[in-house]
């Protein structure tokens, strides 16, 4: 088990090192650098040399490389470029908003999905097709909603007529009420779309363990559906889920960004939408490498607890 | 694809026939040059059994009158796309206007039907190259090993790290902004996920009998990957094809939505929808009507593929 998360963890640094070798290397093929990016029209030929030279852009190439993986170590993103503020102070207070809407997803998801997905597995396996079709049919069209739509149709329905959530306002972490009552219709939004995706992965892997001959045995020797169902079939059906699970936070990461967006809220994907339209490269390299480095992370995780939930694999 | 259908009618005699092998195996990599059996020319059978499948041909029953419509957006007796008209803003939908209008009097209707070009367009365009891309580097990855092997994966898995929507968005922001850099982004995103597909494709054909009697017999390599190899691949790449073209659809509506991506006055689903926003509580159709569109053609792709697949593996049917 050692040895394994070991080889993981070396693929992780070879791969995050990727990353930031990657996002480095092509940002610095942008015609026009960072100081005149930053500059814009305001500084002639020799101050904007002098600029160059400050922030360390007429140095060799491989120079700033070593440099700036160095200043990644210790947590110094750098300065916005527009704005002068510390890249890292901004990620601070975005991240737990962020973090928080991810992660009450996942549980939201995780709750709803797997009884709904167990439930149309066992309907479809009882012959009984009309909740299956109901349950998977809804899922399918939910999954391909985009998700910017979804919220739209949310914010014209929950916020704009029924006024039940604020469209939009600050959201201040002391204050949990307040937190809720601004964060949960993004969440929603994100849910429908998890909810919908896992709820067929457990589907398709409960169904296809039901038909397993340790399910008849259990059968025969009395139990009850209800515990044939939970503790027999869905515990075998776990590692797809679990893998799922973990692939899905990509596309959860993707749609927060989205909802932040319709939502006007102060996190990660707001900075990184702001970092664009106002060309501050150095914002955007580093949320980029962040939402990579955040993903790599969780996938490893998935790898892990896929190894401790079967032994048998191996990679 | 006028081809395809004088086929179609030239042997409807034979409609009640054995449908061709459906496993798209072997058979596909038997292609017969000859004219004179044009008729089961494999590629034409496969689309006649794709034709002959529920869920593929309620795709193409959307999809279709879709792209038709959008063709022939100059002849409909529409409000032109650009077109605006101070006597009706912000109408909603009507007889006039099915799908109300917008701030300036712009027909939605008629810019959903030119969105909906440009996304179809992007669409296709990037399943098309990350097709191609997908097949040269996954089989020369798949088929070759070692080194090579080892740096394409290298690269796909730093490629993977990035949530595909983020990598997109990074993309564009070096790019820019426009119809092309956006069909690039989205590509380059995409291109890694089939090279992985394709290299495991042909990871699990390399150790096929039929490969190992080609190499008996002395087959070049090339004549045993064109032949062979990569023709046995095609069907669970157009699989993965189709859900990739509904993908980039909806990456693209995110992007343009973002204001990142396709920017006005090039019309887009997205930017339709990011401009309706602003309006969304006196004019909820600016926004609305055009995203069941795009809802619609994701669907459709999706049953397009899953059509695909059970003409490919009547297995998977339930």
């Amino acid at each position: 088990m050692l040895a394994f998360v070991l080889k993981k963890f070396a693929q992780l640094f070879v791969t995050t090192l990727g990353v930031v070798t990657l996002v480095f290397f092509t940002l610095r093929l942008i015609p026009g650098d960072a100081a005149s990016a930053m500059a814009g029209d305001s500084l002639s030929g020799e101050a904007l040399e002098r600029l160059r030279e400050q922030m360390g852009l007429t140095q060799p190439l491989m120079t700033q490389y070593a440099t700036y993986l160095k200043s990644l170590l210790v947590l110094d993103f750098g300065q916005t470029i527009t704005t002068g503020l510390s890249v890292y102070d901004l990620m601070k207070s975005a991240l737990p908003i962020t973090l928080l809407i991810a992660l009450s997803t996942i549980v939201i998801t995780v709750v709803a999905a797997i009884p709904l997905g167990t439930l149309a597995a066992f309907m479809a396996h009882k012959g009984r097709k009309g909740l299956d079709n109901l349950i998977t049919g809804t899922a399918m069209v939910l999954d391909l909603m985009p998700s910017f739509w979804t919220g739209l149709v949310f914010l014209l329905f929950f916020s704009l007529t029924l006024r039940w959530f604020p469209a939009s306002g600050d959201v201040d972490m002391s204050d949990p009420f307040s937190v809720l009552h601004r964060l949960a219709l993004p969440v929603l939004v994100l849910a429908v779309t998890q909810i919908a995706t896992m709820a067929r992965i457990t589907r398709t892997a409960v169904l296809e363990v039901l038909g397993e001959d340790y399910i008849r045995t259990a059968r025969s020797l009395g139990w009850s559906e209800l515990r044939v169902l939970f503790r027999h079939a869905l515990k075998n059906a776990a590692l797809p889920i679990v893998t799922v699970i973990g692939l899905s936070f990509g596309s959860l990461l993707n749609g927060t960004v989205i909802v932040e967006f319709i939502f006007n809220i102060p996190g990660i994907g707001s900075l990184l939408v702001n970092g664009i339209n106002s060309r501050d490269y150095q914002m955007v390299q580093n949320l980029i490498i962040f939402y990579a480095l955040i993903f790599v992370t969780i996938n490893f995780a998935t790898d892990i607890i896929y190894r401790k939930l079967d032994p048998r694999v191996t990679f | 694809m006028t081809d395809a259908m004088s086929l179609g009618r030239s042997t409807s005699g034979e409609a009640d026939a054995p449908l061709p092998r459906p496993t798209g195996g072997p058979a596909i990599a038997q292609r017969s040059a000859a004219p004179a059996a044009a008729r089961s020319v494999p590629a034409f059978r496969g689309l006649r059994a794709v034709l002959a499948n529920r869920k593929a041909r309620i795709a193409l029953m959307i999809l279709v009158p879709i792209r038709v419509l959008t063709a022939l957006l100059p002849w409909l007796p529409l409000q032109a796309p650009l077109q605006t008209n101070l006597r009706a803003m912000m109408k909603p939908p009507s007889f006039t206007f099915p799908f109300g209008t917008d701030r300036m009097g712009r027909d939605v209707l008629s810019r959903t039907l030119e969105g909906v070009k440009v996304s179809l367009f992007v669409g296709f365009s990037v399943a098309f190259i990350s097709l191609v891309f997908g097949i040269v580097l996954g089989t020369v990855s798949g088929f070759f090993g070692k080194v090579v092997d080892r740096a394409i994966m290298t690269v796909v898995d730093i490629f993977l790290a990035f949530p595909s929507l983020l990598l997109a968005i990074g993309l564009v922001s070096i790019v820019g902004t426009g119809l092309v850099p956006v069909i690039m982004a989205i590509a380059l995103a995409d291109i890694p996920r089939f090279i992985r597909l394709q290299r495991s494709l042909v990871l699990g054909l390399r150790s096929r009998a039929y490969i190992d009697a080609a190499r008996t017999v002395r087959a070049s390599q090339w004549w045993l990957l064109s032949r062979h190899v990569v023709p046995n691949t095609i069907a669970s790449l157009l699989v993965a094809a189709s859900i990739a073209a509904a993908n980039a659809i909806l990456v693209e509506a995110s992007l343009s939505f973002l204001g990142l991506g396709i920017m006005p006055p090039e019309p887009s689903l997205g930017n339709l929808i990011r401009d309706g926003q602003t309006y969304l509580e006196q004019a909820w159709w600016i926004s609305t009507l055009p995203g069941v569109v795009i809802l619609a053609i994701a669907i459709s792709l999706h049953f397009l593929s899953d059509g695909i697949r059970e003409v490919l593996d009547p297995r998977s049917r339930k």
